[in-house]
Parts: structure tokens; sequence; C-alpha cells
């Protein structure tokens, strides 16, 4: 084993060589291109909230000629009013809608009947539900991410105190695949702030489906960036003869491979869902995509340049 | 890394392998050999085995469960009827958690009137679900006074009085086997101070009229009673005997002991009452979620479908399928053997991860299935940053058997880091976040935790395995340029 770690460390140069870091304007431009009006509408419009924070309308249908839950599934589909559909045991259906008002629950009402047969209406009722998911819930959400975060830098710190410059290189590291993490969370936010309440598109609903989104892209953002950071600590120790800026190029250039290999197969995966899943699952999926997608950029385009900045501004001794 | 392909390594890994395809496939080969459908509950097959889920369980949003609708009424005069409807949803909120039922959802209904609560529970049939909350659970506890008026049973001459003692004074009530006996199941309880003094003087005129009257006397005995209203004792010869039948028999009566032995002063004892150790835990449980403000019937029990729609969930789950064959297939043709053989890995993965989630035990919801999925992510991630490595040392002139083991050696630092911080995320996500947010947690946590031993053990060992034969070592199988021994 011993004569293995003294053999020559596996860092052949990769044949084409791009230059990210001195690119890395163009790359912090267009990230702030899409976050900038992101946070716009979020402190502008908010979000479109979903049932679980909103509340929204409930009815309990039971209809005469006993359709199947497709028929009706379908026809509330037609409706556009983000219909949740529940089959019961006893054949009636509870449909759960954003809010409407009452002439539109009417509306709604004679829509289906007309698309699946007469309601049963002894047997039928509707009624206004208030939200399952309370603001503190997510406040709560939000406080433990924070808190996670900050155990991740001080991770990081520590397993990147061993680079030249120590523990302030270790923060600088840790720092860094932080801002990214911010940087995915606030663009996907950002842009879900945008789809539903600038476009009014019902997919920009957020719900607690969205709410596990953001704790996935959380999840795989630090990871992505780690795989990079890791290269270049490895780099920084066998190759002395390079500057910080040139060690960062090459270990991206050697992580782009996994890199977006990685972020292909879960893309796959997702799109499928995208394309071919059920109504109910499309926005989560989108969430998911986009978070991933930005994960992968910003490990790369953002947390890399962002710590070879971080260095020049704080420089520590070679 | 001598260690980690050594015999010893093996056994252990094949022997947990198999354990978790045990405690994956056991239900299924019941299922099969009787002729039970392979999915949702079957005779004979109860959902846990001490603790272990027989079959995975779903969740709301995935299978459906049972939907409650409760109607409140005769709100009390001068208080906020929102706020009123706040404190019943979160005694339910206690009465189901202490359940053990995961991710209910207990949701506001009725608009400006806050008269509707509905409930929603997973894996739960409508009669345990009524029972558990078609109750107002309140602990009444009575003496018997002589009223010549009564002619009804039990005790013709008598009725029952109610005592200021109500659950409000109970600090602590448990399900548990008879102490003097430990045959049959109990309710135990303790009152608080004022609870128990008067208990003790309840208990002291009784054991005076036992020694007096002997224990066939009315008055000999201290009542137990749940949700016992003066308005029924008002009609007692009418109602009186319904009333006094057990509550497992639409009754209202717990138990009627004599006490024969003397005062118990200590505000400690426990309920006798025919008991199963259902019962016995439904009642605790009622006692212990405090008392509901507001009187309220049941309007509906359903049992419903999954919430996120059944049509919905198939097409997805098809097309999740679908999108991890393409990552297989691509897997396979991009790095040849060792894609096979991760994929090999992958479903060893998912197998122990299934087992673990059955044992833990984990109620899947989609939120939990997403954090598995990212889970499987991660565990791709540590194969695909094995295999690039292991291109890389291959390019650098290291022999086929030396650039496995630099390839393990190099990639672990950054799949332990990457996989510890996830796993930070999870475990302060567990211990600290809304319950909304655990499922998510803790499947993730698992997977991590998995995914981190099976990167690095499995697939190690079963390149360094495969790569003993001479036809694997082709640089063609290996997708690298050229392949040396």
């Amino acid at each position: 084993m011993a004569a293995e770690d003294a053999a020559p460390p596996a860092v052949a140069a990769p044949t084409r060589r791009l230059d990210i870091i001195g690119r890395r304007n163009i790359f912090f431009g267009i990230s702030l291109l899409i976050i900038i009006p992101g946070i716009v509408s979020m402190v502008a419009n908010g979000f479109r909230l979903g049932i679980d924070f909103a509340g929204g309308n409930e009815f309990f249908l039971a209809f005469q000629e006993r359709p199947t839950q497709q028929q009706v599934e379908a026809a509330v589909a037609q409706e556009g009013v983000n219909g949740l559909v529940q089959q019961t045991g006893n054949g009636t259906f509870i449909v759960r809608t954003s809010q409407m008002t009452p002439s539109a629950r009417d509306r709604f009402k004679t829509d289906l009947e007309k698309r699946v047969g007469p309601i049963d209406e002894a047997n039928s009722r509707d009624d206004e539900v208030g939200a399952t998911i309370a603001g503190e819930t997510v406040r709560s959400a939000a406080l433990s991410i924070v808190a996670a975060s900050t155990l991740i830098l001080l991770y990081l710190a520590f397993r990147f105190r061993k680079v030249q410059g120590g523990w302030r290189s270790g923060f600088q590291f840790g720092g860094s695949a932080l801002l990214a993490l911010l940087h995915d969370v606030f663009l996907l936010c950002g842009i879900f702030s945008i789809l539903g309440t600038v476009f009014k598109l019902r997919i920009g609903e957020i719900d607690s489906l969205f709410l596990t989104a953001v704790l996935t892209v959380v999840g795989f953002s630090v990871h992505d960036t780690i795989v990079v950071f890791d290269r270049i600590r490895e780099n920084m120790i066998v190759s002395s003869r390079l500057t910080f800026e040139q060690v960062v190029n090459l270990s991206i250039m050697q992580t782009a491979a996994r890199s977006i290999i990685t972020s292909f197969t879960v893309v796959l995966v997702l799109l499928s869902l995208l394309l071919f899943g059920g109504d109910t699952l499309k926005g989560f999926a989108l969430a998911l995509l986009i978070g991933i997608v930005s994960g992968a950029y910003s490990s790369i385009f953002n947390a890399t340049p962002l710590l070879v900045v971080w260095r020049r501004l704080q420089p520590v001794r070679r | 890394m001598q260690f980690v392909t050594s015999g010893l390594v093996r056994a252990i890994v094949v022997i947990l392998l198999a354990f978790s395809l045990f405690v994956d496939g056991a239900g299924y080969v019941y299922r099969v050999v009787n002729h039970y459908p392979l999915t949702g509950p079957v005779p004979g097959l109860p959902p846990n085995f001490s603790g272990w889920q027989l079959y995975m369980h779903y969740g709301l949003d995935l299978r459906g469960g049972t939907d409650i609708q409760l109607q409140l009424a005769g709100f009390p005069p001068g208080q906020d009827r929102q706020s009123v409807q706040q404190r019943f949803i979160e005694v339910i909120q206690k009465r189901v958690n202490a359940l053990g039922v995961s991710e209910p959802t207990v949701q506001p209904g009725g608009g400006g009137n806050h008269d509707r609560v509905e409930v929603q529970l997973p894996g739960v049939s409508t009669s345990e679900a009524v029972k558990l909350l078609g109750q107002k659970g309140k602990l009444v506890i009575t003496k018997w006074v002589p009223d010549s008026s009564i002619t009804a049973a039990p005790y013709p001459g008598f009725k029952p009085e109610i005592t200021k003692m109500t659950s409000d004074m109970l600090t602590s009530a448990s399900a548990g086997l008879n102490p003097q006996t430990g045959i049959g199941w109990v309710v135990n309880f303790q009152f608080n101070s004022e609870g128990a003094g008067i208990f003790n003087q309840l208990t002291t005129d009784a054991y005076n009229v036992c020694q007096s009257q002997g224990t066939g006397a009315a008055q000999c005995h201290v009542t137990n009673w749940l949700d016992l209203t003066p308005d029924d004792i008002a009609q007692w010869n009418t109602r009186g005997p319904d009333l006094s039948r057990s509550v497992d028999q639409g009754g209202h009566l717990i138990s009627d002991p004599s006490i024969p032995n003397g005062p118990i002063p200590n505000g400690q004892g426990y309920i006798e009452g025919n008991f199963s150790q259902d019962s016995a835990k439904n009642l605790a449980i009622l006692f212990n979620s405090g008392s509901i403000p507001v009187d309220f019937t049941v309007l509906s029990s359903y049992e419903v479908g999954a919430s996120l729609g059944a049509t919905s969930i198939k097409l997805s789950v098809a097309a999740a399928l679908l999108g991890l064959l393409v990552v297989i297939v691509f897997m396979v043709a991009f790095y040849r053997l060792p894609g096979l053989l991760a994929s090999l890995a992958l479903l060893c993965y998912a197998g122990v991860v299934l087992a673990v989630f059955k044992m833990v035990p984990v109620t899947l919801t989609l939120a939990g299935l997403a954090g598995f999925i990212l889970s499987v992510g991660m565990a791709v991630d540590a194969n695909v940053l094995i295999f690039e490595r292991f291109k890389e040392e291959m390019r650098a002139g290291r022999t086929i058997g030396a650039a496995v083991d630099a390839a393990v050696r190099r990639a672990w630092p950054a799949i332990r880091d990457s996989n510890t911080s996830t796993l930070i995320t999870s475990l302060v996500l567990i211990f600290a976040a809304p319950i909304q947010v655990k499922g998510f947690a803790i499947t993730l946590a698992i997977g991590v935790v998995i995914s981190l031993v099976s990167a690095i053990i499995i697939t190690h060992n079963m390149l360094a395995i495969v790569l003993n034969f001479g036809w694997a070592r082709s640089g063609g199988l290996l997708g690298v340029a050229r392949g040396r021994a």
C-alpha cells in the first residue's frame, strides 16, 4: 500500500481546458439575472399558496350514476381548480380545491354534472376548510435548515482545515458551499414565486411537497459542491506548482464528467416524472428539476469561482 | 483496503443481504402460498409483528386511510369559536399521536362557523378511528346516593351522583398488566393532590359502607364512567340500564368496583374492566389527551383512497420506474461491466433499505419516497465517483487491481464528506423539524447511512470478485482504452 501512495497521482492533464474561473463574472451574471427578479417577486408578490397553506374548498359528492375515479378526476382536471380527488369506501368522492367564491362553487358543481352525471344532492355537501400546514410549520422548517447549514459549515471547515491556510481556509470552503446552497434555494423559490404570481400558473402553487422539494435540493446542492471541493483539496496537495486558480480549473475539469453524469441521471428520472407522471406530482417534479439543475450549475460555476474570489480578498500564505 | 475485500466482510454482507431479503419477502411468500392479493391487509397477516411491519405501510397521500368528519356543537358561550376549535384540534392531535399514527391530517372546517373538523388517518380502520375520536373521553367518577324514585338496575333505590373528580385531575394514565395478579389488562391512574384528597374521602366512605353492609350494597361501590352527563342521571329510570352496560357494548360504564380493602389515600390505583390490551390502551390515551371543550358528533366516517389521487400515483410510479430503467441502461452503456455491477449493487441497496424501513418502522409517504430516491441518487453518485476515478487511475498507468483499490481509496473522502453533510441535515430535521418534514428526513438518513456502506463495500467487492476472471479484464468491458493484467 505504501508504494501505491508514493506512485504518481492520477492527474493526467485533460485534453481541452475551459477557463471557468476566468469567465466567472459571466456565470455570476447569469445567476443574478434569474435570482434578482425572483427575489423581487417573492418580496412584492409572495407565493401562490396551495390548499395546504391557504385552505380551500372541500366537496363531498355522491353521483347518481356511479362514475369511476378516473372519470371524476378527468372532469375535475378540466376545471383548472387544482382539484384533488379521493374516492371513499361507499362510492362517494371527496374533492379538494383552491378557494372558490360561492358562485364559482355552484358553477363547479354544474360543470361536473354535465361531464360526469347528476349529483345526488341529499348525500352531497361542501365545506370551506382551513390550512393543514400552519405558518409556524414553515418557520420551524426554515429554522432547522439554518441550523443544519451552520453545522455543515462547521463540518466542512473542520474537514478542509488541513489545506494551506488552516481553519480560515476551511471556512472559505464551507462558506462558498453555503453560498451556493443559498443560490439554489433562492433560485428555486424565486422561479416558483414568478410562475405562481406573475404568470399565474397552477404549477407554481406551493404546498407541502414544495417544502420537501426545497429540502431535497438542499441535500443535493451541498453534495455536488463537496465533490468538486474535495478534488481541489486533493490537487492542492499533489500539484503544489500550480496557482490556486489553475488547481481549481483543473479540479472542475476532472470532476465535470461525474457532475454531469450524476445530474443527468437524476434529470432523466425527473423528466420522465414531469412528462408522464400524474398531475398532482408535476409541480413537485418541476421544483426538483429546477433545483437539481441549479445545484449542478452552482457547484461548478458559482461555488468554485466564489472560493477563488474569497481567497483573493482574504489571502492565505502558501 | 485488504480488510474490505476479506472473506469475513463478504460473509457478513451476504448474511445481511439474505436477512434483508427475508424481511422484504416473507410477507409476499405468505401471500403467494395462500393465494392472497399482493398488497393491502390479508387475514392471518397482522400489520405488525413485534414492532416490525409485515408489509410496507403507506401514508394517506399514497394509499389512503380513514376520513372522519366531526361536527362541533354546544360551544361554550362567550368564548371565541375559532380558539375552541383550535383547542379541540389539539386534543384530537394528541390522541392520534398517542396511537402512533404517522402523518395524519387534522383540518379545521366549517368556514366562519368553525364547527367542523376533518381527520384523516392512514392505516386505521373506520371502526378503530371512531372508537378513538368519537368520544369526549372524559372519566366521570360517581358515588351512589339513595333516591326512592329509582327502580332501574343496577341498584334500585339508588342513583349515581357525579363527584368533582374528572380526568382533568389525572396526572397520568397508562395501560398495564394487573399489578396484583399479573393477568388481564388494567388502566393505571395517578391523581394530582386535589384529586387524591377527594378520592381518599370517596373511598373512605365506601369502605365504611362495605364494612357495615357488605360488598353487595350500592354505596360500597365507587363507579367509573366514560362521558356520563347530569342529563343522563336525571332520566336514570329510563336510561340507567342502557348506560350501565360496558363501553364495549355501547354503554358508558367502565367499571363498578367495591372498596372492601380500605380507603385509597394516595390518589393512585388502577381500573379493572375486562379490558383487552387495545381497549386499555385506548382508554389511557383518551384520559391522557385532556378533555374536549365542546360537544361533538361524528358526521361521517369513510375509508378513503390516496389523497394524491390513485390515477396520478399509478402514472407517477410508472414514470419513475421508466426513469430508473433509463438510468440503468445509461449506466451500463457508459460504464459497461462496472455499470452493470453498480446497478446490481443498487438493487441490493434498495433491498436493504426497504427492510430497514419495515423494521424501524417507517410509514411511507411521498415525502418519504423523495428522501429514499434522493438517497438512491447519492448511492449512484458514489458509484459514479469510484468508476470515474477508476478510469483515471487506468489512464495513469496502473494495473487493474491497483486501479480498483486506488479508485475506491481516492473517491472515499468526497463520498464521506458529501454524505456526512446530508446526514447532518437529515438528523437536524428529524429532531427539530415539524412532523410534515420528518418522514423525509428519516428515510433520507437511513438511505444515506446504508449507501455509504454499500458504495464502498458492495461495489468494491463486486469489482474485485469479477476482476478475478480473465474475461472481465478486457478494456472494452471495463470502458477504458486498454486493459492490463
